[in-house]
């Protein structure tokens, strides 16, 4: 029982982290990143071949294999995201927006896909990576059912202190122009601001979540491979971010709560209908959908919506004027009318 | 073309030119929407860019701004040679410009969408929002005073909390011009503010205009109304065909037989011979 409500719990954080890294991308920003479970599964391959030892000793095949201990291997495997991130972003991002975009990078995502499925020297191919050291196992004395309590704690606070963090960068001008630039980057940029270097700082941050959030998801289960991450559950944070609400960080972990926890992990706990092995899961991504085209339909801001940002919270003082603000000039300078 | 060099230019006569191009030209798939616009915008005053439609009016605004670049042609701001630099690069030598159909920021409140527009902002960097916290926390504040100042000015303040997407159209017009100021522009360039507007709000919005002008800043403005024209600008530059056909003041230009052929033909008409 411990045992589900805590990987519950971990997959809440878990797709926490990883929607607020899709919500400054296209939430705030605009960009409509259909890669963006490849950058998960950098971020989730990195953190483990940062992790495991030298690959000659573990007969599996992968690149680096540098045994460092967590955090630090988790670090790097966030910023390999984000490395990947800015290779993707120098070459997209100068010419391509909206659907463009996205198809670009979907294309993307599914050779990435197929590059680790099929490259056994990078990341061990279809198999994957898999006995990948469990922090703070050895150092605790944690057994395999003490783990996961203690690591979906471990990913609690690292989600809040993330949330923490990008609140406040949400919050910035620096979130305020990223706003400017999804509503109209044509008039941002007439505004002076510099687009491609604005988006990609989003896509660089949107991307470090992503890869923080695959490096939890290698390190909670010890394993990471292909059928981890079809290019199809960019959708389901998609959905998250949908349900939640885009552009509201709070909004991200109701999302996850309602879409990640509630509808895709809770049901693989239900008892299995008789006859119908693996049934319940393939009608949970159905359900999905169908809860998206529902929010969509009905409620397309979400559960939690963008929060409008008020006048008081740009720390001036904000009562209303005691008389309709006047006309600072004489109509009378100007006459209109016959003209000629 | 002979009548154009007889007009006496306030440009080269009385004053440095705050904007000027030379030769510009842009063609869409063999269609010369610009086909050699030359001309000094003067520094200071209100200048009125006038011609037919299709005359490449807004593109050539979108040239000037950056927003498009040009086949042939340099554009100067001052002294600094600004051909073809991206809009932002322009934004940045205090070029600001309004759209012909108001294009505002529909998420963000009508002062946010005047809080964007300032340059610099230590809060558009990642270290600064997270390890300068305090210097972000001053300049905002600053800049939200400013703001509403502006949204004072311009009749915005009580709907400055409101998303701009909610705003009418006259509205819109307004927040335009508000957010371009907010930037503190040297030169303004503006895309038929006066279209779609009712006569009151012409008045108020050619106010704000002269207003501008007093503060110091230079106005180039695509206009069709001629009342406006004459009792706002000070100078007038004639598009067509994508040429420079004349410059000069109105009242000057009415004597010109190819401006008047060109574009000003059915207004006399209408004034003087029924």
């Amino acid at each position: 029982m411990v045992y589900y409500v805590f990987t519950l719990v971990f997959f809440l954080f878990v797709y926490f982290i990883l929607a607020m890294g899709l919500n400054i991308q296209y939430g705030e920003t605009g960009i409509l990143n259909f890669a963006y479970i490849g950058f998960v599964a950098i971020g989730a391959y990195f953190t483990g071949v940062f992790s495991l030892p030298n690959s000659a000793n573990t007969g599996q095949h992968y690149i680096l294999g540098l045994g460092l201990p967590f955090p630090i291997n988790l670090l790097l495997g966030g910023l390999a995201a984000m490395f990947f991130a800015l290779l993707v972003a120098l070459v997209t991002l100068r010419r391509l927006r909206t659907d463009y975009l996205a198809i670009v990078l979907i294309s993307l995502s599914l050779v990435l896909y197929d590059f680790c499925n099929n490259y056994v020297a990078a990341f061990n191919g279809a198999d994957g990576l898999y006995n990948v050291p469990e922090p703070f196992a050895k150092a605790l004395g944690l057994t395999v059912n003490s783990f996961i309590p203690f690591f979906a704690c471990v990913t609690a606070v690292i989600s809040l202190l993330m949330w923490f963090v990008m609140s406040r960068l949400t919050r910035a001008p620096m979130g305020r122009t990223f706003r400017a630039i999804r509503d109209d980057h044509v008039v941002a940029a007439a505004l002076g601001k510099n687009v491609f270097w604005m988006q990609l700082k989003s896509m660089l941050i949107g991307s470090f979540y992503a890869g923080i959030g695959g490096g939890l998801l290698i390190q909670f289960g010890g394993s990471f491979n292909p059928t981890a991450w079809l290019p199809g559950e960019t959708f389901v944070v998609f959905a998250v971010l949908i349900v939640g609400g885009a552009g509201n960080n709070i909004g991200m972990f109701v999302g996850a709560l309602l879409v990640e926890t509630l509808l895709v992990h809770l049901p693989a706990f239900l008892p299995e209908i008789p006859g119908h092995p693996g049934l319940i899961e393939y009608f949970d991504l159905a359900l999905v959908g169908i809860v998206l085209i529902v929010m969509l339909w009905f409620r397309p801001q979400g559960v939690v919506p963008e929060r409008l940002r008020r006048t008081a919270s740009f720390g001036v003082d904000d009562t209303d004027l005691p008389v309709a603000p006047q006309l600072p000039f004489e109509p009378a300078a100007l006459q209109l009318g016959d003209g000629q | 073309m002979s009548e154009t060099g007889a007009l006496v230019s306030i440009a080269q006569t009385e004053r440095a030119a705050a904007l000027r191009c030379e030769g510009i030209t842009k063609a869409f798939q063999g269609v010369h929407a610009v086909n050699g616009a030359a001309f000094d915008v003067p520094r200071g005053l209100i200048t009125a860019l006038i011609g037919p439609n299709g005359a490449g009016k807004t593109t050539l605004v979108n040239i000037l701004s950056g927003a498009m670049s040009c086949d042939s042609g340099r554009e100067f701001i001052g002294e600094t040679e600004v051909t073809n630099r991206p809009s932002y690069k322009v934004a940045r030598l205090g070029l600001m410009r309004t759209f012909q159909l108001s294009r505002e920021l529909g998420g963000l409140t009508v002062l946010e969408n005047l809080l964007v527009a300032p340059a610099q902002q230590a809060g558009e960097s990642i270290v600064s929002v997270l390890f300068r916290p305090a210097l972000v926390r001053r300049q905002e504040r600053e800049h939200a005073e400013r703001a509403l100042q502006v949204l004072e000015t311009y009749g915005l303040y009580p709907l400055r909390d409101n998303r701009a997407r909610e705003l009418s159209g006259g509205q819109k017009k307004l927040l335009e011009i508000a957010r371009a100021v907010m930037a503190s522009p040297k030169i303004l360039l503006l895309d038929e503010p006066m279209a779609g507007v009712n006569p009151a709000l012409i008045e108020r919005i050619g106010g704000y205009i002269l207003d501008l002008r007093s503060s110091g800043v230079t106005v180039l403005m695509v206009e069709h109304n001629l009342n406006v024209v004459e009792q706002i600008c000070d100078y007038v530059i004639v598009l067509a065909e994508g040429r420079t056909l004349a410059t000069g003041r109105l009242s000057e230009l009415r004597e010109n037989a190819e401006v008047v052929k060109a574009y000003l033909g059915e207004v006399i008409d209408a004034g003087t011979a029924h």
